[in-house]
């Protein structure tokens, strides 16, 4: 058909390596064509003990059920003995509340079922969320209700090798015998060990702690904090400081190693500001552009105009040079690098200092203090500070100190440290290798460890403390801007744990035990937060909204940023200027020609605390589509020098240690950088996590923990498979990304409907509401959020390694990603794809039961009861949007995982095929809502669970039928169309092409 | 040749049906499960998790909820900003708000105090068992607000209606409890 390659610029998009180079694993793997459409043994029964068979064991409850075998099984009707005002069964609430992020916080608002929470989604209030939420955040509520958590005090007495089930009232008691000792002695030998924190309760609480035990110490941890920002904010500012970045105001932004998108801190926020600079209607809009330049690919560089690859070791000589380019006084050591880095650098420089005032340069946390004070001299030079930067105070802030940890577990091992609390954290797994946190411990007389799980951390304490999960305590947190929010909990502690505010309040023994809870001991914070004059009022309007908003606070509203005037940056007398600054970041002596290995969080567990949740294991990474693994990410160019392919085994050796790892080839990694995500090989996460991938922080030492030169790689003998969703459902060299610049216009050509073929009559689409949704590409970066909202929200299963191997894996809508332009340096693309809800659904015509039809609003549906399992219906899509449930992925779920589940949708059983419903629950919630106060349902009023999650609004939906809806106004634009349009199916899901900005002067 | 006869025996048995009718104290077979008993809570279940052993659980004290922030303390709880009783309902009585509470009165409260509000209903036909006579001098004159309070929390055998009656609808009822009050006094 003529118009399939009708966008204004058809690139040639290629999946994979391996799809580029047809090679024949793929073409045996897919098979040509159409005559085999799923890899090889995607129907063929699982073999051995895999991870789902581990998930299946955790069932215990659910045997005993299975003993009635075929008979009904009895139900008893439980109501509530004395029932709450403003609860109806059935009619879920929601409650506004915090979760903690470092030195920042995300505002979520929760779903509760009868007071369950279910769903965790984004506070539209909140300034660092603005009604989104990340995976890791949305994924949350799957910890809540783990059944691997620690549900009960450990203890192990001196000369005991195991941990024996206690109780918090030995822990008290023993407390109390600890308090005289430490109150006499002012604390000596008193430590706490905690993560970065930003609250004004564990503020106070650790003023407290210095005031009453002033010998002690308090010491932060963290393993991707943002130490080297404030560090950096410090020295050029001359204050302690973080600067809080804003997208939206900004024409162009550089982001140098910095993943400003998803993996920075606020990278929501920021993600909404970034897209609402790149919303263009038509070609005369105006629009952001954005550089990154990095070494290991990443979400933002993947949406880059323009993406420089250099060595995270070179970025802090790029950036010196850059800064001299705009006029900033930086002496720095020279640096070499090839002629077309240095054009581009040129034209970079060019650029940022054409829009003056609208500029923004970022720099990422991996990157030392030195190229943070260099960043924020460069913003000021280009008048950003104010505008698109703006600095505010650390309030009510715990941050990392590198020489106070290695002071401690100094101070650990030579004895003079003899009570440690770590509150949270995991640091036996986290702490760098060469620190031997383990060791340590052993030689510190009381250790007590709070957390969720009996970690490995855990089980190297005296006494381990069952933490409370943000859900179910009371806390406070501050966002990056300072506002101030209350944690209110969803539900009483579900395992009898406490939170880390009341473990210290409890320290001091100002009151008898149980008398205070959390509650109080936050109010009474708050009560300096808010004041106490109308106290009650205040402090009910910041429970309810998620965050205490400035006509709330009044004049204690958070007073940097706003009004304050742009700080001296002074990066000239700085330690930045000096030559050897840069050179921190190099390591050890590294020669600038040896391989160099960077650090980074992984996108499933972050620094290992997730590696206990099956939907963030699963999710494949948003760029490799590995699921349940974590490998080094080479680039081609290094593939080849080293004569590797994906999949085969390497030892990684960085000063003494050595590390065997699965590798990856990665195009747009730079060349001659290693990436490793840590989070990896835990040993006692639970179930789920122990033993998945490699653990990375075996290699991370304290000198150079982000990244640092004078890695060996050597290719061992074998290989490893790495289970990924990449190479299943090919849709062979279709235009199904369209993309267009902003420069040349993208007016692509539309088919006609009239004019093409059609088996069947169409069915009747004039009545009531059409329901319809868009997807902008422009907007989309990939993060996945919108994934785990729909597994989240439709009680999608995971299957296991095993399973994904087979493509088999359940998500209801994936994130396609595709690579064109040179593997060296490609360009990304990705694509949410959704089930398309086609008006002429090929699957309805193949369905022998009837078990798949349309709706009067134009739904594909799917009733679960009547599907046979023909499987006729996946065939026959096009789009491959149809999950089958190959075995009963559900039959065991135990009683914990029971409450994580949505209420209102279907646990699908065995043999069943399933896909998006469009959310239909919320459609009827709404349809209910709307009949019974008597009115039309108004646009905007249901969101999909993907829409309501998504940090850049890339999604849209609503009644296609009603000219004047939002989703409406994006399908009549020129840049819609939808895939496989010469199918005629006549989608219901349509795309907006991608728009690019990019420099026309680029080389 | 027997054994064939008593298996022929047997089959004719169960295929008339001789077993129709039995009871069995155990529940109906049912060989397709079909989806119908879900791994998931639903309202008013039983958990095998929970002590009490409910799936619904109690919100958590002094949390509030999206659209609960009921700053009219008045309206939600019948005590104003001091605390105290309200003399007066604070929304509009009219005809509508008082066919409301008419209705609402006949569910809820008739099958104590009475149509008329004497404390004689049911309770009263079937067990001699007197509720608060409404035209007591000591209602007439209590302030609104304490009639608001006792539906909401309830009062000695009285438990609070604060679940099934919506604030409204209990605003409602007061104001129809005063109309029967003026009624009788007339």
């Amino acid at each position: 058909m003529s118009s399939l390659k009708s966008t204004p610029d058809s690139k040639d998009y290629w999946r994979s390596l391996d799809r580029l180079l047809e090679s024949p694993a793929v073409r045996e793997a897919v098979g040509e064509g159409a005559e085999n459409e799923f890899p090889a043994g995607a129907s063929d029964a699982p073999g051995g003990v895999d991870r789902r068979s581990m998930l299946t064991l955790m069932g215990a409850s659910f045997a005993l059920a299975g003993l009635e075998g075929c008979r009904r099984p009895v139900e008893t009707i439980v109501p509530y003995v004395s029932a709450p005002e403003y609860v109806v069964p059935g009619i879920p609430k929601r409650y506004a509340t915090t979760l903690p992020a470092g030195a920042g916080a995300h505002g979520v608002v929760v779903e509760s079922h009868e007071g369950r929470p279910t769903k965790i989604e984004g506070n539209e209030l909140h300034p660092s969320s603005l009604g989104a939420a990340n995976t890791w955040t949305q994924a949350e509520i799957l910890n809540l209700f783990d059944p691997d958590r620690s549900t009960s005090v450990q203890r192990r007495a001196a000369g005991e090798t195991a941990h024996r089930p206690s109780s918090w009232k030995f822990f008290d008691a023993f407390l109390a015998e600890r308090r005289p000792e430490l109150e006499a002695n002012g604390g000596e030998g008193l430590a706490v060990l905690s993560g970065t924190y930003s609250s004004p309760t564990l503020a106070r609480l650790a003023t407290k702690l210095a005031s009453r035990f002033p010998k002690s110490r308090w010491v932060v941890y963290e393993p991707f904090g943002d130490d080297n920002v404030f560090a950096g904010c410090e020295m050029a500012a001359g204050r302690p400081c973080r600067p809080v970045y804003h997208l939206e105001h900004a024409r162009k932004i550089l982001a140098l190693d910095a993943d400003i998108l998803h993996t920075e801190s606020e990278s929501l926020a920021a993600a909404r500001g970034f897209a609402a600079g790149r919303k263009a209607a038509t070609p005369d809009d105006d629009m952001n552009r954005l550089y990154v330049v990095e070494s290991a690919l990443s979400l933002t560089g993947s949406v880059a105009d323009h993406r420089v690859r250099l060595r995270s070791r070179e970025i802090g000589a790029f950036a010196t040079a850059l800064a001299r380019e705009l006029g900033v006084e930086a002496a720095a050591g020279e640096a070499t690098w090839p002629d077309a880095v240095d054009a581009k650098l040129k034209l970079l420089a060019a650029d940022l200092a054409a829009s003056t005032g609208e500029a923004l340069v970022v720099a990422g946390r991996r990157q030392p203090p030195a190229v943070h004070a260099l960043a924020l001299a460069m913003n000021q030079a280009l008048g950003a500070l104010g505008r698109t930067v703006t600095l505010h105070d650390l309030e009510d802030a715990g941050t990392g100190d590198s020489q106070a940890v290695a002071d401690l577990v100094g101070g650990m091992r030579e004895g003079a440290v003899t009570t440690l609390l770590i509150l949270g954290g995991n640091p036996v797994y986290t702490m760098p290798a060469d620190l031997d946190f383990g060791a340590a411990l052993a030689s510190v007389e009381h250790t007590i460890h709070l957390s969720g799980y009996l970690d490995e951390t855990s089980q190297q304490v005296a006494w381990h403390l069952p933490e409370t999960h943000f859900l179910e305590a009371w806390g406070d947190a501050r966002a990056a801007g300072g506002s101030p929010s209350v944690v209110q909990p969803l539900i009483a502690p579900l395992h009898g744990g406490r939170s880390a505010v009341e473990v210290l309040d409890r320290l001091f023994g100002d009151t008898p035990d149980a008398a205070r809870s959390g509650y109080d001991v936050v109010r009474e914070t708050w009560l300096e937060v808010l004041g106490a004059g109308d106290f009650e009022r205040k402090w009910r309007r910041v429970l309810h909204d998620g965050v205490a908003t400035d006509e709330v606070l009044g004049d204690r509203a958070p007073a940097a940023g706003r009004a304050e005037g742009a700080p001296t940056i002074r990066v000239g007398e700085s330690p930045a200027a000096g030559p050897g600054a840069m050179d921190d970041s190099s390591g050890a002596g590294a020669g600038s020609d040896t391989l160099e290995l960077t650090f980074h969080p992984s996108l499933a567990t972050w620094d290992g605390r997730f590696a206990n949740n099956a939907w963030l294991q699963e999710l494949p990474d948003a760029l490799t589509k590995i699921t349940w693994d974590n490998a080094a990410l080479i680039s081609p160019a290094t593939a080849e020098q080293f004569d590797l392919a994906s999949g085969d085994l390497v030892t990684l050796g960085y000063r003494d240690r050595t590390l065997d790892v699965p590798v990856f080839v990665l195009p747009g990694q730079a060349d001659g950088s290693v990436a490793l995500a840590l989070g990896y090989g835990r040993t006692a996460a639970g179930r789920v996590g122990d033993g998945v991938g490699v653990n990375a922080y075996l290699l991370r030492h304290s000198a150079a923990p982000d990244f640092d030169g004078g890695l060996s790689l050597t290719k061992i003998k074998g290989s490893y498979e790495l289970c990924q969703t990449q190479e299943h459902w090919d849709m062979e060299g279709r235009d199904l990304v369209r993309e267009a610049t902003l420069a040349a216009g993208f007016a692509g050509e539309k088919l006609d409907p009239e004019k093409s073929h059609q088996l069947f009559p169409s069915h009747d689409y004039s009545q009531g509401p059409q329901w319809g949704l868009a997807i902008d590409l422009g907007s989309c970066i990939g993060c996945n959020a919108c994934v785990v909202a729909c597994q989240s929200e439709n009680n999608i299963p995971v299957v296991g390694k095993e399973q994904v191997g087979r493509g088999r894996e359940m998500h209801w809508l994936r994130i396609d990603r595709y690579f064109s332009g040179t593997p060296d340096d490609p360009e990304v693309a990705f694509q949410p794809v959704p089930c398309m809800h086609c008006e002429n659904a090929p699957c309805e015509q193949v369905c022998p039961v009837a078990a798949t039809v349309h709706d009067r609003d134009g739904l594909n549906a799917m009733v679960y009861n009547r599907c046979i399992g023909t499987r006729y219906c996946s065939n026959n899509c096009p789009y491959k949007v149809r999950r089958f449930n190959f075995f009963n992925y559900t039959k065991d779920t135990p009683e914990l995982m029971k409450m994580a589940m949505n209420p209102d949708v279907t646990v699908r059983s065995r043999g069943v095929m399933e896909k998006c419903t469009y959310c239909v629950q919320r459609i009827s919630e709404a349809r209910i809502a709307g009949k019974r106060q008597g009115r039309e349902i108004a646009d905007g009023e249901i969101k999909t669970a993907c829409q309501q999650t998504c940090p850049t609004e890339a999604i849209v939906f609503g009644d296609i039928r009603d000219p004047e809806s939002e989703v409406s106004r994006w399908k009549a634009s020129d840049r819609d169309y939808v895939l496989l349009g010469e199918l005629n199916n006549r989608p219901r899901t349509s795309y907006l092409a991608r728009v690019r900005n990019p420099n026309p002067e680029w080389v | 040749m027997r054994t064939k006869l008593l298996a022929l025996v047997a089959v004719l048995v169960v295929a008339t049906g001789c077993w129709r009718g039995a009871t069995s104290p155990r529940p109906p077979w049912h060989p397709n499960p079909n989806m119908d008993n879900q791994p998931k809570y639903r309202p008013q279940a039983a958990s095998a998790f929970f002590y009490d052993g409910a799936t619904m659980r109690l919100p958590v004290e002094g949390t509030v909820a999206r659209g609960e922030l009921h700053e009219d303390t008045a309206f939600y709880t019948g005590l104003d900003e001091r605390g105290q009783l309200v003399a007066q309902i604070p929304i509009e009585v009219d005809d509508a708000l008082l066919e409301r509470g008419r209705e609402r009165y006949g569910i809820y409260c008739a099958p104590c105090h009475h149509q008329r509000g004497n404390g004689k209903g049911v309770l009263w036909d079937r067990a001699q068992i007197q509720s608060a006579d409404l035209h007591e001098e000591r209602l007439r004159s209590a302030p609104d607000g304490q009639i608001f309070d006792v539906i909401t929390n309830g009062l000695g055998l009285m438990s609070g209606y604060k679940y099934p009656i919506p604030p409204a609808d209990r605003w409602a009822i007061v104001a129809y409890v005063r109309r029967l009050q003026s009624e009788a006094g007339s």
